[in-house]
């Protein structure tokens, strides 16, 4: 199996490797080289920090095209984690290059609500469907670390599990071979490696 | 539900780690010593974040913390929040590149609040906990920087707005006069000082026992509670405080320990 890590550089993908390793996988990879994506098994687009400067790296690394011609036309498995599962919607209101890839549809909205702390700081319970296969295995409300100030807001059957915080939003996405978690998984201890896990066995491309 | 987090912190000193009291450091061991008692990466599962501050008084070297905390956090599944002596953007991108989720930043906030905005433009608000150390002095709240031993002319309600509107992520709020006694927190301070806050509270000094750390969470205004205290909570310290915490009816997470 050979997962391969999107390399946009933004935010600390050590911790990604070190949960994949520590779940069996060996065959790991952190690049952004077209040849090494399109041999990837699974995908992970990883990410924290600023939307649109997110966007301009993948544009300017020239991924954004190659990206969806291979999740949308190839089928290639991904699964993106916090700004890499914002960068998979259509578009976000934060700063000014806020169009994402466009694989799912949904909208990306900073916490606007009295009173409410932001960001969104901790562990937070994920209500998820029971035919879910990201959380396969997991005990119903499971915690996960959430840590941002943006979240996403969908109207479309997507596949969403949700998170309450001012209300609800999504705390991940999944269709057939696309899923997206806003929280870390691999900062959610065991809640976390079992996702991984999940994403891994059961997301064939 | 959001959950409140327990924090375990570690303060380190040119190659060893510290046990702080009134910001006065005493050796406790290198990082071969933690290992051996604190069987890191078992007790890790206890914890929902790790603290890692750099207190070496004279020239911090980052290069050589950061590859300490790329060794501490093998295998930990928490966040990882590191800092200590950060004056540029390169030393917190080295931080993060080593396994740091978060930066530390304290004495910065005060001497030079463009780089603060510097670290969350490039990596987010949520990547940079404000650390704020406070002293008090003839019944004022004194702000201190530099590892405590330079005061600051602001008061703590002051200092405390001033650096929410520099657009930090996390605000970790220290006592000086508390740190290390283990005579538990200064519980008066946070609604005193803190409820006009928007962003979520650490508070950290002077945990020296379970009830304690139950005690700083109940405070609607807290958000983590966080220790540093090594003696307190050798061995297995930090699992029997969460399973006390969870069966007081704390508000933390829940792992799924078949899942490991």
């Amino acid at each position: 199996m050979k997962i391969v890590i999107v390399d946009y550089g933004m935010g600390n993908v050590r911790s990604i490797v070190g949960a994949l390793n520590y779940i069996g996988q060996e065959d790991v990879l952190v690049s952004n080289q077209f040849e090494d994506l399109n041999n990837a098994d699974r995908l992970i687009l990883p990410g924290v920090g600023n939307f649109s400067q997110a966007m301009r790296r993948i544009i300017d690394l020239e991924l954004d095209k190659k990206l969806v011609d291979l999740v949308v036309g190839n089928n290639k498995s991904i699964l993106g984690i916090c700004l890499g599962m914002q960068l998979l919607g259509r578009a976000s209101t934060e700063g000014e290059l806020n169009f994402g890839l466009g694989i799912i549809d949904g909208r990306v909205e900073r916490f606007e609500v009295e009173g409410l702390k932001v960001p969104h700081v901790g562990y937070n319970q994920v209500i998820f469907n029971e035919m879910s296969r990201l959380y396969k295995g997991l005990s119903t409300g499971p915690d996960f670390y959430f840590t941002h100030s943006f979240r996403m807001l969908s109207d479309s059957s997507i596949g969403a599990s949700t998170c309450q915080y001012g209300g609800a939003f999504v705390a991940s996405f999944e269709l057939e071979n696309v899923a997206g978690v806003q929280f870390h998984p691999e900062l959610s201890q065991d809640n976390g490696l079992q996702l991984l896990r999940n994403f891994v066995e059961l997301f064939e491309c | 539900m959001l959950r409140d987090r327990l924090i375990f912190g570690l303060i380190y000193n040119n190659g060893a780690f510290m046990q702080s009291r009134n910001f006065r450091l005493q050796r406790v061991g290198d990082i071969n010593w933690l290992e051996k008692n604190y069987k890191f990466q078992k007790i890790s599962f206890s914890i929902d974040e790790l603290v890692v501050v750099d207190a070496s008084r004279n020239d911090k070297n980052i290069e050589v913390f950061a590859s300490t905390v790329r060794r501490l956090v093998e295998k930990v599944f928490v966040p990882v929040a590191a800092g200590g002596g950060i004056k540029k953007v390169s030393d917190a991108e080295t931080l993060f590149l080593n396994g740091a989720d978060k930066v530390v930043i304290n004495s910065a906030l005060y001497r030079d609040p463009d780089l603060v905005k510097q670290i969350i433009d490039r990596y987010g608000s949520q990547s940079l906990v404000a650390s704020v150390d406070y002293k008090m002095s003839e019944g004022e709240c004194c702000v201190y920087i530099d590892d405590g031993s330079t005061l600051i002319e602001a008061s703590l309600l002051e200092y405390l707005s001033y650096v929410e509107s520099l657009g930090v992520g996390e605000i970790l709020l220290n006592s000086i006069d508390k740190d290390g006694t283990g005579f538990g927190y200064d519980l008066d301070i946070v609604s005193q000082y803190c409820s006009g806050l928007n962003v979520p509270l650490i508070l950290m000094g002077g945990a020296g026992k379970e009830s304690h750390l139950l005690d700083g969470m109940k405070l609607p205004e807290v958000s983590a509670v966080a220790t540093a205290n090594l003696f307190n909570f050798i061995g297995n310290g930090l699992p029997n405080a969460r399973e006390f915490m969870l069966s007081s009816g704390a508000n933390l997470a829940n792992w799924n320990p078949g899942c490991r």
